[in-house]
């Protein structure tokens, strides 16, 4: 690690991350060999399109604790616009799209990741109640289980898009944003450019954990 | 059999629930008995099972002049030619045989039981034993060989009978002008045609368990028809607007330290 490096994201953050990204990847590779017909050679790698469908199944149960751990421990900074704030970025798509001279200036969160936050946690959900009820469609009414199943497929669109988005924000798209999920340290650079107002915040509260240096609370007297 | 769509056809006019087609259902494909329950009625087991294909449904219904009439109906599956059962079976288990039928690959069944929600009439049933669906192929092994499936084979008074399609049609409808009254053909006019009809004496609403207008389900539309191919068009989409984005606008970098110190965020 070099100096000077702060340190963006902490242990369990992360674990909750890839917890997430990994069942959720793993979900949508077999629920594609399940899908299209093209795709059944998933299935032949793990011994059949029925193991594949006990694997599909039982990673739903760990992407199921893996969202409950995410809704939870991001709700509140990523789940919730700010007024005006939020919309300015949102007018200036952030600076992604188009030449900005002075992009909105964010907290831990843009606009952008706010939604793609909001579209896992809702799709999510909707992926959770709805593929429940096809594990167990017997004892459901024919007429609720036949609409489970376009369902499943409309929150499979919105997140399989939004995850190669996500992909892509998080590695060629933005470089110095990957390591925030690998080793949690950024660049002060990186956090001018992307994350100022929450630089900011966290220089006013002290709450900063840079590299090679003493924790500046000290300084503050928090 | 030469290859050519068949059609079974039902003439329940003929029908006097002997059962033979079902006891010989069962002998052919070799289905064990279950114990069962006596609820006040002939029709035995209840239900369609995994391991009983075909029933005799009895329907004991009164016309406007209050007189009883005993129907029965041979139920099974009645071989769509728009089956939504082979539209959503996900492992290629449900498939349309050269014969217009629908025939299943046991041994490809994963047990996922989406043919179940997906059938119109409901004919599908699972086995939690082995965690697969059964259903009738109208003896898929039979006809190949150039034999009547078994229930055909069986019907002693000629209720049942098959042969080309075009010709059991007519068959059918000339039976029905013959009877006359509330006589009808069901079959040929829905999911592009069943290759099972029946002649029904009566109105199809007379009938238990007999959907009017079987059709398939608009869920199964949306999911098949639009969104399978949206979510790839979505997911092709996003890859090509982040390549493209990557090559016209470029990548977010952060600037040097030094020029953010005048400049701030962007």
């Amino acid at each position: 690690m070099k100096k000077g490096m702060i340190q963006a994201t902490d242990a369990f953050e992360r674990i909750t991350h890839w917890l997430l990204a990994i069942s959720c990847l793993v979900l949508c590779i077999t629920g594609l060999g399940m899908m299209f017909h093209s795709f059944n050679f998933v299935g032949t790698m793990m011994g059949g399109l029925k193991s594949l469908k006990y694997v599909h199944n039982f990673t739903a149960l760990i992407f199921i604790v893996a969202l409950y751990m995410a809704v939870r421990m991001w709700w509140k900074e990523a789940g919730v616009f700010v007024l005006p704030e939020d919309l300015d970025w949102i007018k200036a798509a952030g600076g992604y799209l188009w030449h900005v001279d002075k992009v909105p200036e964010v907290g831990k969160y843009n606009p952008g990741q706010k939604a793609f936050f909001l579209v896992v946690a809702l799709c999510g959900s909707l992926m959770v109640v709805t593929g429940l009820i096809m594990w167990a469609p017997l004892i459901f009414p024919v007429w609720l289980v036949r609409w489970m199943y376009p369902l499943h497929a409309l929150g499979f669109v919105a997140i399989f898009s939004f995850f190669f988005v996500h992909l892509y924000l998080g590695t060629i798209g933005s470089p110095g944003s990957a390591p925030a999920m690998f080793s949690g340290w950024v660049t002060r650079a990186w956090l001018l450019k992307q994350h100022p107002k929450w630089l900011k915040e966290m220089e006013e509260h002290g709450t900063l954990v840079v590299y090679g240096e003493e924790k500046e609370s000290i300084e503050h007297g928090h | 059999m030469k290859k050519m769509e068949l059609v079974k056809l039902i003439d329940t006019t003929r029908c006097t629930a002997c059962r033979g087609c079902q006891v010989a259902c069962k002998q052919w494909n070799e289905l064990p008995g279950l114990k069962t329950k006596n609820w006040g009625s002939y029709q035995n087991p209840p239900d369609l099972q995994w391991n009983t294909w075909t029933l005799i449904r009895f329907n004991e219904v009164a016309d406007k002049d209050n007189r009883v009439k005993w129907l029965f109906r041979k139920d099974g599956c009645m071989h769509c030619t728009d089956a939504a059962c082979v539209k959503v079976c996900p492992s290629g288990a449900l498939y349309h045989t050269e014969y217009g039928t629908v025939g299943i690959h046991h041994e490809r069944c994963i047990g996922c039981k989406e043919c179940m929600a997906a059938c119109p009439f409901e004919i599908p049933k699972y086995d939690r034993d082995t965690d697969k669906v059964y259903k009738c192929d109208l003896c898929y092994s039979r006809i190949k060989d150039d034999q009547q499936p078994a229930c055909v084979k069986s019907c002693p008074t000629g209720a049942l009978s098959i042969g080309a399609k075009d010709a059991m049609i007519k068959k059918a409808y000339d039976r029905v002008k013959k009877l006359g009254g509330d006589a009808n053909v069901y079959g040929d006019q829905f999911v592009d045609g069943t290759h099972v009809i029946y002649v029904l004496q009566e109105k199809p609403e007379m009938y238990d368990h007999l959907p009017k207008h079987p059709r398939v389900p608009f869920s199964v539309v949306a999911w098949k028809d639009f969104l399978k191919p949206i979510s790839l068009l979505a997911a092709g989409g996003v890859l090509a607007g982040s390549f493209l984005h990557y090559i016209i606008h470029g990548p977010k970098t952060p600037d040097d330290i030094q020029e953010n110190k005048t400049q701030g965020g962007e």
